[in-house]
């Protein structure tokens, strides 16, 4: 889960990071305000959880209170890069004299977290580090090791820093990396990291993520955020399935990811257009179901399904009552095509035959989706 | 001959007595399985389908010689499972659960490797050595014995693929789960070299999918292998930016498409089929 900007600099502030004086708006007014009591020039950042704001237009900078308020107001309930605003930060305007990047990350292949810098911040920082690799800093760390500021001094030597901003930047570094382990975060960014004129150093953006599987124990950091501005992902989150919109029109379930990822290159390859993804996971019951088909015929694209199943973990008898319970309660009778294998498979293609529901009896995903193509055709 | 789970494997089950590992533990036992004991902490005495269950791990390594797990927890409760059975000297670990915090993910891969132990997973179905066991949650009537070494970084198309094998009249030596998280316990280098070195298997089959980079990264050792590599990528018509079910299934910043992998592996040797279907077919031809 991506924290807000604002909630990702309250993360920041709480470890001993400047970050520029700031108020969260939630109107036009409040903007005025805001920029009233932080000196007239502010900027204007649109709060949604997702990087590229300012080459989408969801950041600009005012030169009066009454600047930011015609700001806010043209920002506050638009939609960027796919979310309606909500709330916009005012942030008091800093005199930058250097922007540079730092932050951390997981290297999954490797199990090791990442420490990254590199002197050149700001918007263009993935161009500047495709073009030349050399110029971003990394330093691995393996489970439970920190990243103290001492090793970061040196480090930071070499490239050229020293005393106040040398000092600073390995405090920074450091509280950030005890930060990454103590919440469980998966990516940690402050870019731009600004040097003023003092030589003094600001986090002009935050971008925070945290593991989603570790927010159990990271409680301060549930309902932080945005939803997925999809009514459809929202619903199939309540379900506890994964659901992914796409363009087509054939409704897709499968049992697992990798399944589900194959039948879309298989309807593909035969011309048809999936409407979604959807896996289930390992704990399918029949109210998972008849809800998960529920959620994948609410999109009113959706003329044909293609369910396919394992019943590894999960049992083809739930999935089976599920899918005729679905079946009967539709308003609209859609054909059907279902290939469920495994334990069970003999009495859940029973009740799904007695339903006139169509099924594959081999485990051949491409055959349950020839036989669709007949259907639809 | 397998790899992994082999004749001299002694299993037991972590989280026995729970719902899920109580009915796994039947079906791995119908298939042959050989389960010694199971754990779970404060049900000694207890018996499950005739396995006796112990409050720790230590007590059946003791008294059973187990030198395998499979572990059915919570996520919030399977790093600590791990470690207990990494500490008794366990040195098969399958870790079937899915969920599981990315940092308790690099604590058990780390301390699995500084003990030299094989870790499956999380988010695995498991391995199974079709004629000998299996350890974990894949439906086991989808095997048949046979040469070909499969490893799969999702559950349900590792099945997939065994029905093409079994079809083809190939069969398998062993399937590997390799795990479907960002962090995993094993490497795909790791897998390949034991097929490599297994006189059981013929051919390996890697079924892959998009995201991540293991599969690129797994090109130099491929091309120094003495036995043939087919592969398979799932996910060529998914969308960028999209996490399609697993964590660790997501093309982003243009790294992770099926294209960089084909390439990848192409350009050392394996043969690359577009569909499943193809992998038999490109196999009968490498061997």
């Amino acid at each position: 889960m991506r924290l807000l900007e604002y909630q990702g600099k309250e993360v920041l502030k709480s470890l001993g990071i400047v970050v520029p004086d700031s108020r969260v708006a939630n109107t036009p007014e409040e903007a005025y305000e805001a920029a009233q009591e932080l000196g007239g020039k502010v900027m204007i950042k649109v709060q949604i959880p997702t990087g590229g704001r300012g080459k989408a237009g969801g950041v600009k900078a005012a030169a009066t209170p009454e600047e930011a308020r015609e700001f806010a107001a043209k920002l506050l309930g638009a939609v960027i890069k796919g979310y309606q605003v909500k709330q916009v930060l005012v942030e008091k305007q800093i005199k930058v004299q250097k922007e540079l990047y730092m932050g951390i990350t997981i290297d999954n292949r490797h199990g090791k977290r990442v420490f990254m810098f590199c002197e050149a911040g700001g918007m263009d920082i993935e161009q500047v580090v495709s073009k030349s690799p050399e110029r971003l800093l990394k330093v691995e760390r393996g489970a439970k090791e920190n990243l103290p500021e001492y090793q970061i001094r040196s480090i930071l030597r070499q490239r050229g820093f020293s005393n106040k901003t040398l000092v600073g930047l390995s405090k920074i570094a450091s509280a950030l990396f005890e930060a990454f382990l103590k919440y469980d975060l998966s990516t940690c960014e402050i870019n731009p990291l600004c040097i003023l004129e003092d030589g003094s150093l600001v986090a002009a953006d935050a971008k925070v993520e945290i593991d989603d599987s570790a927010l159990y124990r990271q409680k301060q950091f549930q309902n932080k955020g945005m939803d997925t501005p999809d009514e459809l992902e929202l619903r199939a989150k309540e379900i506890g399935v994964t659901y992914v919109k796409l363009d087509g029109e054939i409704g897709i379930l499968a049992s697992g990811a990798g399944l589900g990822m194959c039948c879309i290159d298989l309807l593909a390859d035969e011309g048809l257009k999936p409407a979604n993804f959807l896996e289930t996971g390992g704990g399918i019951t029949r109210e998972l179901m008849a809800d998960a088909i529920e959620l994948v015929v609410s999109n009113k694209k959706v003329k044909a399904i293609l369910i396919s199943l394992y019943g590894g973990v999960n049992s083809l008898l739930e999935a089976a009552i599920g899918i005729k319970n679905a079946k009967e309660s539709m308003e609209k009778q859609i054909p059907i095509v279902v290939k469920a294998i495994g334990n069970q498979d003999v009495e859940a293609w029973e009740i799904l035959r007695e339903a006139g529901i169509d099924i594959v009896e081999t485990f051949h995903t491409e055959r349950a989706v020839q036989l669709l193509k007949e259907k639809v055709s | 001959m397998s790899i992994l789970l082999t004749e001299n494997t002694k299993a037991i089950i972590q989280g026995i007595t729970g719902k899920v590992g109580s009915a796994q533990a039947k079906w791995m036992l119908e298939y042959g399985t050989k389960l010694v004991a199971g754990v779970t902490p404060g049900r000694k005495g207890q018996n499950v389908y005739g396995l006796p269950v112990y409050d720790d791990v230590l007590e059946t390594v003791e008294k059973h010689g187990a030198n395998a797990t499979v572990i059915f927890a919570p996520a919030a409760y399977t790093k600590s499972a791990v470690f207990e059975a990494l500490e008794a000297g366990i040195k098969l670990v399958i870790v079937v659960p899915e969920h599981v915090p990315v940092a308790d993910a690099i604590e058990m891969r780390e301390a699995a490797k500084a003990k030299g132990a094989y870790l499956l997973g999380p988010t695995t179905p498991g391995v199974i050595s079709p004629g000998i066991g299996k350890l974990g949650i894949m439906p086991g009537n989808m095997f048949k014995q046979g040469r070909i070494g499969v490893i799969s970084r999702s559950g349900t198309l590792s099945y997939e693929a065994a029905g093409y094998l079994n079809d083809a009249g190939m069969g398998e030596s062993t399937v590997v789960g390799i795990g479907a998280d960002p962090v995993i316990g094993m490497d795909l280098p790791d897998l390949l070299q034991l097929f490599d070195e297994d006189e059981g298997t013929d051919a390996v089959v890697i079924v892959g999918e998009i995201g991540g980079t293991a599969e690129e990264e797994a090109a130099p050792f491929i091309q120094k292998m003495k036995k043939p590599v087919v592969a398979y990528i799932a996910g060529r018509m998914s969308p960028p930016g999209k996490r399609m079910g697993h964590a660790g299934a997501i093309i982003q910043g243009g790294a992770g498409t099926a294209e960089s992998k084909n390439e990848a592996l192409t350009k050392v040797g394996a043969a690359v089929a577009f569909n499943l279907l193809d992998v038999p077919v490109l196999l009968k031809k490498a061997l």
